[in-house]
């Protein structure tokens, strides 16, 4: 904007403001981060500074490593998130695909049936899906959470994917048709490669739930081999409560994984967001 | 009231110089047509005269007053946009008194004024609808009418046209070249079509580059230019230009002549050509002649004429309206 | 010609259905089943094994026995306290927000978008816990922090205390959430096309007046969507106070909402054992709030809220 339309009070005022708020945000972690870091006695004595050479101490973490399960959980928490992730966006495109492609009778019906439950969360089933997965001897097993948490994520994803999908021109589509291009050609060949930005953007907001969900792992599968990483650490925090630095370092050892992720997939998220997906 | 200087102004976007020294004065009630090709500078120019954009160095005088760093409501003007910009949450009424209700102007007298805008532009029957229920056109009139209740002392207008169609395009344009005629007001007009800057202009500023090309009244630049560049840009179809060593010529680098300076015959004339292609428009003929000695030529004539491609052609120029450019495409006289 | 291809019938277009069947399958079977299950279930009880139909008794219980109904309506209220505080607190900061990130030609913008929605990003086990340490009176960041403005005297163990627990867990559950509102605000000030914030640039429409008058109207369908969004993760929220609070929900039930109350119930805690059919009881209640809510929002709100196209 120029000078006529700009007033520097209320530039200064409004990064004022912004740095205030992140310095909201952040606190938090940053403290945890930094104390993690710290031995006992500093971690009480002086809480918000960072750590110096005499009060560095990687006792937290040598102590959480021990316990080894937590590769275990991480692992478990990797391969929930990874397998349910591509059965969301590979049947979530395909339903999307269906839905803004082809004029069929129950088309409306069936986009409205998906969408109900970006409205009613999952979680309110979770009795008779316990039951479905005892009876079908799926209790602790990661495949119950897979299944749990494609079908959670399925309805955001064809929703987003389908307004996506209507942005991929006509022409293309009719001109690979012409071209002698199979439905399921036109799909993988033409239209993924296509929307695979907005598959971005979906992945996001599919992964942050899955990943951080307590309910379900603590329902479904609790037991030691099924553990996910916010489960174990969740166990392992509650054990350990008294102990500070093995707490800080579970709890720092949480937040990095995430925070690398986000970092990386940040600008996709805004972009997807800012694009329109989700308005 | 209304007149408006433009002292030596620069705009840089980074290392990309857009505008590169602009000195311009219009003098009040004139019509200015700011003309060029996309990139020449000519809407950014305008949005600094708007202080929507700053200029990175030179000022900006309304009515002998420095407004460089004034707000832009504060200016004494109003802007008709590109794509309208009406409020679509507000009725066109609301749309027009906004303004003036901000600056809390009485009740009694936006009334006044929204009545003999929109009575001006027949708006009307469509005072209490909102704009997403209104034609293209129908829009435009509402974002001029904006402009209108607002008596600035300079009209603006950012390429006000280009989102119509062709024959709403032709209409509009009367009706703006009526309401310049009506309110006396002084007006800047961007556009980069020609036909646009001819048919209203008072004066037409023609920009390439950053730079003023030819600042004068729309039958000058027809009849003047004062070089290359508007000679090409003023007329269509576009005037011939004639590499000036294949006829012989001393002194100029090249030799311009419009296509409707160009005459025709097919027994005699001074460059014998093939017809190359051949639009037939019914009120008059483009050829596109291919002569041996000027290359390639455009010959408009008026009227219905029988020539088809393959055909051959004599093409005449008229001697009295043959321009000459020097290397630097300067006219010389 | 015509005639003849009239006659004959459209082929069926199976590649239609191939394409569907996967999500429809899962979705159906491991979602709107269960849903529809649930519901089902709570129309039953159990003795001795046996499972049998008791119609609404359930739903008698959970209302006409004192203890129950006693639990319920206090999970109810302060879960609907835990909403007001998510409308009154994070929706106005994340417009907020958004709309200062959103100012033209801000230098860092993106810095700030990125931080602050680090917390959104983070599970609720690190968030409750996290927060838990800073305010504990043992370690004493809080009191800390709070000297250094001279505020010392104010710290109190906040989780602890029955008055504030819930409160600030809401604050808490804010400032992990404020992200959300924060982008969806951005997107749709973004969306507003340069020339009409020009346009009322040049009406000497700026800085607050702009806001309410221009910009405000216009990002309206998202506050709706943001509205609603944070209802239904409200009403449905579990996490940050099991981890906080445990599933007890202390001190003294004081930070119960209808997440944790159907998770003791369908679990059970201490010396009560678990009881899905009450369980479902419950859930079945949260589906018809969350149902009545969404239904309120679509029929009535969302109709109101022009959408504008540009």
């Amino acid at each position: 904007m120029s000078r006529a339309t700009a007033s520097l009070p209320r530039t200064v005022g409004a990064h004022a403001a912004l740095l205030a708020y992140t310095a909201i945000a952040l606190f938090p972690v940053v403290v945890i981060v930094i104390n993690s870091f710290k031995s006992r006695n500093a971690i009480f004595r002086t809480p918000l500074s960072p750590p110096t050479s005499e009060t560095f101490d990687l006792i937290g973490y040598t102590m959480v490593l021990n316990q080894g399960d937590f590769f275990l959980y991480f692992q478990n928490s990797l391969i929930v998130t990874v397998a349910s992730l591509f059965l969301v966006l590979l049947f979530g495109a395909m339903a999307a695909f269906a839905l803004s492609e082809y004029r069929f009778r129950g088309n409306t019906l069936m986009g409205l049936y998906l969408a109900l439950g970006i409205m009613i969360p999952i979680r309110l089933g979770t009795v008779a899906i316990l039951q479905l997965m005892v009876a079908s001897g799926l209790v602790n097993t990661l495949t119950a959470l897979v299944l749990v948490y494609t079908a959670q994520g399925l309805p955001l994803a064809v929703f987003i994917l389908s307004e996506f999908m209507k942005q991929v021109s006509d022409d293309l589509k009719n001109a690979g048709r012409i071209d002698g291009l199979s439905e399921y050609r036109i799909f993988f060949r033409l239209v993924l490669p296509l929307v695979r930005p907005s598959m971005a953007t979906v992945a996001v907001f599919t992964m942050i739930p899955i990943w951080n969900d307590l309910w379900f792992p603590l329902i479904l599968a609790p037991s030691e081999a099924t553990k996910t990483i916010t489960l174990g650490a969740q166990l392992f925090i509650g054990q350990y409560v008294t102990n500070w630095n093995a707490v800080l370092a579970a709890l720092s050892l949480a937040i990095l994984p995430v925070l690398v992720l986000y970092l990386i997939f940040s600008r996709q998220l805004i972009r997807g967001i800012t694009s329109g997906a989700v308005k | 009231m209304g007149s408006l200087t433009i002292d030596k102004v620069k705009k840089s976007f980074g290392r990309v110089d857009v505008l590169k020294g602009i000195d311009l004065a219009v003098n009040d009630g004139e019509f200015v047509v700011f003309v060029g090709p996309s990139g020449c500078g000519k809407s950014t120019l305008l949005r600094i005269i708007a202080g929507l954009e700053d200029s990175t160095s030179g000022r900006v005088l309304i009515d002998g007053a420095d407004v460089t760093v004034t707000p832009p409501a504060n200016r004494g003007i109003a802007m008709v946009f590109q794509t309208y910009a009406l409020y679509p949450h507000l009725t066109v009424r609301s749309n027009m008194s906004l303004g003036l209700k901000q600056i809390g102007t009485p009740a009694a007298e936006i009334d006044r004024r929204v009545t003999a805008a929109s009575t001006m532009l027949s708006l009307e029957p469509y005072l209490e609808r909102r704009p997403a229920e209104l034609s293209g056109g129908q829009r435009q009139r509402v974002a001029i009418g904006r402009a209108v209740v607002r008596e600035p002392k300079l009209f603006l207008f950012d390429e006000p046209l280009s989102n119509l169609d062709a024959a709403l395009r032709v209409n509009t344009r009367l009706e703006i070249a009526q309401l310049h005629r009506r309110l006396k007001a002084t007006m800047i007009y961007v556009t980069h079509d020609q036909v646009e800057a001819m048919t209203l202009a008072d004066k037409i500023v023609v920009l390439n580059a950053g730079r003023i090309e030819q600042v004068g009244a729309p039958m000058d630049l027809y009849n003047k230019p004062a070089n290359e560049f508007v000679a090409g840009f003023i007329g269509s179809p576009r005037m011939n230009f004639i590499d000036a060593a294949k006829l012989g010529e001393g002194q100029a680098k090249t030799i311009g002549v419009r296509p409707e300076h160009l005459t025709v015959d097919t027994g005699s004339g001074a460059w014998k050509g093939t017809v190359v292609h051949a639009e037939h428009l019914g009120a008059d003929t483009n050829l596109y002649v291919e002569t041996e000695k000027a290359g390639l030529l455009t010959v408009r004539i008026f009227g219905v004429y029988g020539a088809e491609a393959g055909s051959t052609l004599y093409v005449t120029p008229d001697p009295q309206r043959t321009y000459r450019f020097d290397a630097d495409g300067k006219a010389l006289a | 010609m015509a005639g003849e291809f009239a006659q004959q019938k459209k082929p069926i277009r199976w590649h239609i259905a191939v394409f569907l069947a996967p999500a429809v399958l899962v979705y159906t079977a491991v979602m709107i089943i269960p849903l529809f299950g649930t519901l089902q279930l709570s129309l039953f009880n159990a003795e001795n094994q046996q499972r049998f139909f008791v119609g609404l008794d359930n739903f008698r219980k959970l209302f006409g026995d004192p203890r129950w109904s006693a639990s319920f309506w206090n999970a109810l209220w302060n879960n609907t306290w835990f909403f007001i505080i998510h409308m009154l607190v994070q929706n106005p900061i994340g417009i907020g927000l958004a709309a200062l990130l959103s100012s033209p030609k801000l230098r860092f913008s993106a810095f700030y978008r990125t931080a602050i929605f680090i917390p959104t990003i983070l599970s609720f086990v690190i968030v409750g816990f996290a927060w838990k340490l800073i305010l504990s009176p043992l370690w004493g960041v809080a009191p800390n922090l709070l000297d250094l403005v001279g505020l010392k005297s104010l710290f109190t163990p906040w989780l602890g205390k029955e008055e504030y627990a819930l409160t600030t867990l809401g604050l808490i559950s804010v400032w992990q959430f404020v992200g959300i509102p924060m982008m969806l605000i951005y997107a749709a000030l973004l969306s507003i096309p340069d020339e009409v914030i020009e346009a009322a640039e040049m009406d000497g429409i700026t800085g607050m007046a702009q806001f309410w008058k221009i910009k405000l109207p216009l990002i309206l369908p998202s506050i709706g969507i943001i509205s609603i969004l944070t209802f239904v993760g409200n009403f449905n929220a579990f996490d940050l106070i099991y981890s906080a609070q445990g599933a007890l929900a202390g001190p003294n039930y004081s930070t119960d909402i209808l997440g944790t109350f159907l998770y003791r119930t369908f679990f059970g805690f201490q010396l009560q054992t678990g009881d899905p059919y009450m369980g479902s009881a419950i859930a079945s209640m949260m589906f018809l709030i969350i149902l009545t809510g969404v239904c309120i929002y679509l029929f009535t709100i969302q109709t109101r809220l022009r959408r504008y196209q540009f």
